[in-house]
């Protein structure tokens, strides 16, 4: 901050009609301004030793048998053969689309609820219930899986108590330590999946509809049902579009709950990538394997992450101009 | 007359329908409620209903043992609050207001992290702490939330201060304002609603966070929330009522913050988005 204050001030009286920061031309050749970089320093000093450097480092050393503490070495492409051949990596993405898969699925209460939410009449209650609706989005994410899983637990769960007050104790289970219930288990948490970013997203592009389209609409007779098939779903697909690519790139940090339910087991039936990453590094000691893992957990997201770009940027252009 | 009739009748569906959705959605949480008020003999004989006496000595307990951890979060959240602020405020700011070469590469670096989840540095990060001797300090929390944090600070407070009108700064140059005149009194108190909206996903980002705190803090003292809270569950397992409340405990500042500054939390939620900007 201090450094600022040797600021140059002439040169920057510039012509009012031009916007500077996007059209300026340099007028004349300045000084070097090297408090503009000294400013800068502290953004990139921490962005390249504490996000560039371990990026580029885990690349580096997945081709090692890398043993942080001693000397470690070279294994060409050997960490990445290992990979193809591990069943329980290879499996854990099968169990990433089946995490997607639901995920996807389950907008269907989102949905349904920002669609009942703006035929409400009344404002206040559309706060209200909104409100109501969203509120779960405010507990730590530990505390909703804790309480899954207390809801889950096999003896004094509330799920199987529940089973047994009704008499129906033959559907009893002990939902996350077997293989066949685990997963879908662990997917149930945070039902009915309405306190997130796909419910404010749907509420807030309907809420953007424009009135007009909608009394056109309704001057010629469609009804609720044709109205969301007609309307609601056209001007909601590039928002669409983007939560279906942002729902693969969350799918891949998919463990947390895992981790805190499941631990991955029962026989990693609910393992994910990220656990398999851990249990290598943390558990097996196999560094280099693990950095190998997180070199193409990385690379895949990278990908991903770029077609969410890309989608935005032309969906903000034609999809989103053309509704407004 | 009908249509008059059943006008109303379609909204009171639509209310109750929306009820129960918010209901099912909310039922863990009010549990949770219900429970930490409960002894495990309460807990035995009905499991939802609300049974009096209500033990309140339960609070205490859970207090106990779940206060350190609030404190932790809090002191982490603090720490990388006020480090991302000043760093991504001077970033944003010169990056919005001036032309200088390079420009364009140093924000195309920061851009280019918001697509680089965490998660992904993982395994080399925490060996760079092993080796710089910082596992088991708050340093190392604080890390990782601030690289996390500047990039998207920065990018939110750039996009911000380019859409100020160029016309305030030109009158604040006039009057003789130089850039870190400028900076502090002009583009500053403009600013206070993005980072007002940084701060808040910065504590909700150090209050969810997992992976990172349970891998580099193992003395118990030193952990946070969500880590802290799954050792206190396994100190807790049999003993529902203190449990309960010890969640609740730790779920209360951020529901606060959120009931309070939801606009501002929605804001973040919404601009933490990917290929938002």
């Amino acid at each position: 901050m201090l450094i600022l204050v040797t600021l140059d001030t002439s040169t920057h009286v510039a012509p009012p009609a031009a916007r500077p920061n996007r059209t300026e031309r340099t007028p004349r050749k300045r000084s070097f301004r090297w408090w503009i970089y000294l400013a800068l320093l502290p953004l990139a000093a921490v962005i390249g030793y504490f996000a560039y450097y371990p990026a580029v480092s885990a690349i580096f050393w997945s081709f090692f048998h890398w043993q942080p503490a001693s000397t470690s070495t070279p294994l060409g492409f050997a960490n990445y053969v290992t990979m193809f051949h591990d069943q329980i990596w290879w499996s854990s993405f099968r169990n990433l689309g089946f995490i997607f898969i639901f995920s996807v699925v389950a907008w269907i209460f989102p949905l349904l609820a920002a669609e009942l939410l703006i035929s409400l009449k009344s404002l206040r209650w559309q706060f209200v219930m909104r409100t109501l609706l969203i509120i779960p989005m405010a507990f730590p994410g530990v505390v909703t899986a804790l309480v899954w899983g207390f809801f889950y637990s096999p003896n004094d769960g509330v799920i199987n108590q529940t089973l047994k007050a009704l008499g129906l104790e033959a559907f009893a289970h002990n939902w996350t330590g077997e293989a066949s219930t685990a997963l879908l288990s662990l997917l149930f948490v945070g039902f009915p999946f309405i306190a997130g970013l796909p419910f404010l997203i749907f509420y807030s592009s309907l809420q953007n509809i424009p009135t007009e389209v909608l009394e056109a609409a309704q001057l010629d007779g469609v009804g609720r049902f044709a109205r969301f098939w007609q309307i609601d779903l056209p001007l909601m697909a590039s928002q669409v579009r983007i939560l279906v690519f942002l729902a693969v790139v969350g799918t891949l940090q998919y463990g947390f709950v895992a981790y805190v339910l499941t631990a991955g087991g029962p026989d990693n039936a609910t393992m994910v990538p990220i656990l398999r990453m851990i249990n290598v590094a943390f558990q097996g000691g196999d560094w280099g394997y693990s950095a190998a893992l997180s070199t193409t957990l990385f690379i895949i997201t990278i990908a991903f992450s770029a077609v969410v770009v890309l989608v935005r940027r032309r969906g903000s252009t034609t999809s989103d101009g053309g509704a407004m | 007359m009908t249509i008059a009739r059943s006008r109303p009748t379609r909204q009171v569906r639509l209310k109750t329908t929306l009820i129960v959705l918010a209901a099912v959605g909310l039922a863990p949480y009010l549990f949770m409620v219900v429970t930490s008020f409960k002894t495990n003999q309460q807990f035995a004989d009905s499991f939802w209903q609300i049974s009096f006496p209500l033990h309140f000595e339960n609070y205490s307990v859970a207090w106990n043992q779940v206060a350190p951890y609030l404190f932790n979060t809090a002191f982490v959240a603090v720490l990388s609050i006020v480090l991302i602020l000043v760093i991504a405020s001077i970033a944003g700011f010169v990056l919005a207001r001036y032309r200088f070469a390079g420009r364009a590469f140093i924000y195309g670096a920061v851009l280019v992290l918001m697509m680089v989840p965490g998660l992904a540095n993982l395994i080399p990060l925490f060996i760079i702490m092993k080796d710089l001797g910082l596992l088991n300090t708050y340093i190392v929390l604080v890390i990782p939330y601030t690289a996390g944090g500047v990039v998207l600070g920065t990018i939110l407070i750039r996009n911000f201060v380019e859409g100020i009108p160029q016309a305030i700064f030109d009158a604040a140059r006039i009057d003789g304002a130089s850039g870190a005149r400028m900076y502090r009194s002009v583009m500053l108190p403009l600013s206070l609603p993005v980072l007002g909206t940084i701060a808040l996903i910065t504590v909700s980002e150090v209050w969810n966070d997992f992976f990172w705190p349970l891998l580099v803090i193992s003395d118990n003292s030193l952990r946070t929330v969500s880590v802290g809270l799954q050792f206190f569950q396994g100190q807790n397992v049999t003993d529902y009522g203190p449990l309960m409340a010890g969640y609740l405990i730790a779920s209360l500042p951020l529901v606060a913050l959120f009931t309070f500054l939801s606009k501002y939390f929605l804001a973040g939620v919404q601009g933490g988005v990917p290929g938002a900007h």
